[in-house]
């Protein structure tokens, strides 16, 4: 053999990892195109079952704009609740194929949603707020309830309002909440320790890193 | 050694095509709709075994989020044009890098196809122009025009969007079958050569024996009608073959000697080639027992798929213009809304500005991917040259890979559209 080109093969090597390394980091994007501030509450029935969640989102700006683009509406930049009635439509319901971005676990046990109740638009301060209730499909009573908010692939970026960003609607008792909301800095020691095969193996739950989390303890 | 050797070359193949793989995988894996009606990219994670990644994502994030505050600093104080410029351009690049912007696409097409880094920035800078103008139209017509919603806006993104992705599917199921074909091609000479390995019975050259003009071989009838029509294979015992290539409109001739650097250009094996005429073009190879030394002419990649002159000629470039349509069409969500944002505020030009500085931070970003595209593209070449069979099937494995890349991006980003069509 008068060629040795195991140097050149480790070379193409170092090359194309080079270029997966910059290929994969630039393949991920994923960075939100809308923020959500959300202020939520954890819906109790008369019987002290949990019937569902209410959530108040608030957009930013970009987004408001955007989405109220080309609405008719009586006073220029202003919208009434009337007037975004179809908007708030179409935002419910493409949320459903999201999973309303909502995931809830009861005493342990995951407990889907089904189609929302009761939702408006509000627009203030150039800002649009998206007020809808997501009713339980089974309302049930629980001990330890665990909701988390965030979308998986991180177009959305959610995050609880400073004030009163969650609350408990006719509790049953005394119930503690505890909200868990990832800092900058945790949410980049996180990303950091994404490895190759953490994202190999769900590559679409990235935002999960992002994740709002509230869990209640009632006794 | 030899063993050695092709483990390594298969090992490197499956490296190249794991790495092509994930990057399809991901962008495949969200090509998905748009919650709240934002044209919504497919966005894949961020993923890295550092913190370049997690830095990637807050930058740009920040650089997004300041962006609306700027415009509206712009209203009040002209010189704040300035900031949203920069951090446009700067957002640009730490943005392209997202599959919307259509890196993966390009380089897969830069791998599969022998490109040049020249055209490799050619078409990345004339994509991300074609993006930002397709973005400021879009506005432009719907918003201002037509007064159009967003759900109008939408859907207009909606049906570029399809033309896009179905165009990049046809450029990569074009590419799929000139390159997949090379790569059969290859792969045939590599199994042919397999016996003379085993039996080191010396037979130096037989570029001439035995071949029995324009007749395609057909004792092995698989692979036989796998090769492209225009490949006349002859004479293939186990220790020598010979090829006549149609494709590249001219003669070329690579004599593989042992030990023996044989200098044959494309004129002198014309006229030794008298028998092998096909379709006007011969391309023969005499292959001894175990080296390969490929002697290239001057203008013959030697290759044994289409020749790179086929590609990156005169009709190469309308190919290539294919390629910037396919990739360039899609306007990035991010334009768009800043496009509405501004003119909302009174300052659409503001938003133009904006648009056209991020589509240069993201021609930056994706020029440099395809350049170093190129380079592993070039490097393997190489690499081929000295190791005449398994190089080659390396080189042309990659390519094909490459070209199921785009292929697969086309189809499973215009699948993931036929998915969301219901959304708003």
């Amino acid at each position: 053999m008068t060629h040795r080109p195991t140097a050149r093969l480790r070379s193409l090597l170092a090359l194309l990892a080079l270029a997966l390394g910059l290929l994969v980091p630039c393949l991920a994007q994923a960075h939100p195109h809308v923020w959500v501030v959300m202020a939520s509450e954890l819906v109790y029935g008369a019987d002290g079952t949990i019937t569902g969640v209410r959530h108040a989102w608030t957009f930013d700006d970009m987004f408001s704009t955007y989405a109220t683009q080309g609405l008719e509406s009586k006073q220029k930049g202003i919208f009434t609740r009337e007037e975004l009635k179809d908007l708030a439509e179409v935002n419910v319901t493409s949320l459903k194929e999201y999973d309303f971005f909502t995931y809830a676990k009861l005493d342990g046990k995951k407990s889907p949603f089904v189609d929302p109740v009761d939702y408006w638009l509000e627009f203030k301060d150039s800002m649009l707020t998206l007020h809808f209730t997501l009713p339980l499909k089974t309302p049930i009573k629980a001990k330890g309830i665990e909701l988390e908010v965030y979308d998986p692939s991180y177009f959305v970026d959610f995050s609880f309002a400073d004030k009163s960003p969650f609350a408990l609607k006719n509790p049953p008792g005394d119930c503690k909440v505890a909200l868990k909301k990832p800092t900058e800095e945790e949410t980049s020691s996180q990303l950091q320790k994404l490895t190759e095969s953490s994202f190999a193996q769900d590559s679409s739950r990235v935002g999960e890193l992002f994740a709002n989390r509230v869990s209640v303890r009632c006794p | 050694m030899r063993a050695v050797m092709r483990r390594r070359s298969l090992w490197i193949a499956g490296l190249a095509l794991a790495a092509l793989t994930v990057a399809a995988g991901i962008d495949v894996a969200l090509a998905q709709g748009a919650p709240f009606g934002v044209p919504r990219p497919p966005s894949p994670p961020p993923a890295s075994a550092d913190g370049i990644v997690g830095w990637i994502l807050t930058e740009q994030a920040r650089f997004y989020r300041s962006l609306s505050g700027l415009v509206r600093s712009a209203k009040q104080d002209g010189s704040a044009v300035w900031s949203l410029l920069g951090v446009s351009f700067l957002y640009g690049i730490f943005h392209a890098a997202g599959p919307g912007h259509g890196k993966a696409v390009i380089s897969s097409y830069m791998i599969a196809n022998e490109e040049t880094w020249k055209r490799g920035i050619v078409l990345s800078f004339a994509s991300a122009l074609l993006q930002a103008i397709v973005a400021v139209a879009v506005v432009a017509i719907a918003a201002i025009a037509l007064n159009a919603t967003a759900k109008s806006m939408n859907e207009a993104v909606r049906w570029i969007e399809v033309v896009s992705y179905a165009l990049i599917a046809l450029v990569g199921a074009r590419l799929v079958w000139v390159k997949g074909r090379g790569f059969l091609a290859a792969l045939r000479e590599q199994w042919a050569q397999a016996p003379a390995a085993a039996s080191p019975a010396l037979v130096p050259n037989l570029a001439l024996a035995g071949a029995s003009a324009g007749v395609v071989e057909t004792r092995e009838p698989v692979l036989a009608g796998l090769i492209h029509a225009e490949h006349a294979h002859e004479s293939h015992d186990h220790h020598d073959h010979d090829h006549a290539h149609g494709e590249a409109g001219h003669a070329c001739g690579c004599g593989h000697d042992h030990h023996d650097h044989d200098h044959e250009h494309h004129a002198v094996a014309a006229a030794d080639h008298r028998d092998a005429v096909v379709t006007g073009t011969a391309h023969d190879h005499a292959h001894d027992h175990h080296a390969h030394d490929h002697v290239h002419g001057p203008d013959c990649g030697c290759a044994h798929g289409p020749d790179p002159k086929d590609l990156a000629g005169p009709g190469g470039w309308s190919r290539g213009l294919a390629a910037i349509v396919a990739v360039g069409l899609r306007p990035c969500s991010g334009a768009i809304l800043v496009l509405v944002f501004a003119l909302a505020q009174g300052l659409f030009w503001a938003g133009v500005g904006a648009t056209f500085a991020m589509g240069l931070g993201t021609a930056i970003t994706v020029a440099v991917i395809a350049t170093i595209a190129v380079g592993a593209r070039s490097l393997a070449t190489r690499l081929a040259e000295h190791r005449a069979g398994r190089g080659d099937v390396l080189v042309r494995g990659l390519e094909a890979a490459a070209a199921c890349v785009v292929l697969v991006f086309g189809v499973a980003l215009f699948a993931g559209y036929m998915v969301t069509e219901r959304m708003i």
